[in-house]
């Protein structure tokens, strides 16, 4: 038994210090999975904080069997679905603007210059990525930042692997019109294929 | 080659699943075509920044804070073990009635004389109970007829009750701030 099922184990007892240590491990992932879901700094904070209340309320229909960080990163992905749909139902966009994620507004590990080029990269990856639709947009995001397989994903959003790769074909496609537009070109190295 | 072919094999390269040779073919068409090579580069840029944009992470008391918001399992357990021993227990209630029932009263009813008076107690029973419902349902009537401004005042009381119960639903479904 690994460090995580121990955990697992104790918080499935009661343990909330163990649930504690779950909520260290996972915390950027989920919180990254829901910013880059919902574009919004706040929303993204109380997505991630719902996602690991659900998983503790539920942690006995967790199968073992199964990557925890999948099932976790399912429930994270399936309350952002259900957010944006309500954002939908409220007539809100996510082409509103929103309030920057903090790590944008400062970062004195780095410097103005370097800090600034990273906002507009964080930026830059958000407006791409509010051109797609939320299952797309999910797709994307567990495939580029999670790097995970097209099996993987596919159990994540709980549909077939060719469903997942024809999502992943439309919106390449469509963030390259998007690009196209922009006139984003990759550094002269990355072009050979 | 198709287009379609072509793009199937972007993405194959993209993924790092495109073989020596389909790397060959794409070379060689994206050379002959400035739009296929126009959206590659597109696609690459797009690929290159996603890849290397880091994960973003939440503050610093994320941690603290969610683990206040947890609810008790323990106490949780407590209150679902509670509610299915209940649940139990209305389950064999009646069913111990029944046997009781059965064990007190079976001996009479398979005698021959009891059966009659059995059927006129159930009678008698239905009797009563159709009566009092009717004078439930007359009153009710009557204050109708009498004051119809009672009609309309319910109505008005769930009109209000139903506009409110909207006003909470979208009060409650706005995304909470984290201070």
């Amino acid at each position: 038994m690994n460090e995580e099922q121990v955990w697992l184990e104790q918080a499935r007892q009661g343990d909330k210090a163990a649930f504690g240590k779950i909520i260290e491990a996972y915390q950027t992932p989920v919180y990254n999975l829901a910013y880059r879901m919902l574009n919004n700094a706040g929303e993204a904070e109380e997505a991630a904080q719902e996602a690991f209340i659900r998983a503790y309320t539920r942690l006995d229909s967790y199968d073992p069997a199964h990557k925890f960080s999948t099932w976790l990163l399912s429930i994270t992905s399936n309350y952002c679905i259900d957010q944006i749909r309500k954002r939908r139902a409220l007539l809100l966009s996510i082409d509103e603007p929103l309030a920057p994620h903090p790590a944008l507004m400062s970062d004195r590990s780095k410097g103005p210059e370097a800090q600034l080029m990273a906002n507009e990269q964080q930026e830059l990856v958000q407006s791409l990525l509010a051109e797609l639709a939320p299952d797309y947009r999910q797709a994307v995001v567990l495939r580029y930042w999670y790097e995970m397989s097209y099996e993987e994903i596919a159990e994540v959003m709980d549909t077939t692997v060719s469903a997942i790769k024809s999502r992943l074909f439309r919106a390449r496609r469509q963030l390259a019109d998007v690009g196209m537009a922009m006139d984003l070109s990759p550094a002269l190295e990355e072009v050979t294929v | 080659m198709e287009h379609n072919e072509i793009y199937t094999m972007m993405m194959d390269a993209l993924d790092g699943e495109l073989s020596t040779t389909g790397h060959v073919e794409l070379k060689s068409h994206l050379r002959a075509c400035p739009p296929c090579a126009r959206e590659w580069q597109a696609l690459l840029a797009i690929d290159v920044l996603f890849r290397q944009t880091p994960a973003l992470g939440p503050a610093v008391d994320f941690t603290q804070r969610t683990l206040a918001r947890l609810p008790n399992r323990r106490y949780r357990l407590w209150v679902i073990s509670a509610i299915y021993i209940l649940l139990l227990l209305s389950g064999a209630l009646p069913l111990l009635l029944v046997a009781w029932a059965i064990s007190r009263f079976g001996p009479m009813v398979t005698e021959p004389a009891a059966i009659p008076e059995l059927v006129a107690s159930i009678d008698r029973t239905l009797q009563i109970m159709s009566t009092v419902l009717r004078a439930l349902l007359s009153g009710i009537g009557e204050i109708l007829i009498q004051q119809p401004a009672v009609l309309g005042w319910l109505l008005v009381m769930a009109g209000v009750v139903f506009l409110w119960s909207g006003i909470y639903q979208q009060l409650v479904s706005q995304p909470r701030r984290v201070q």
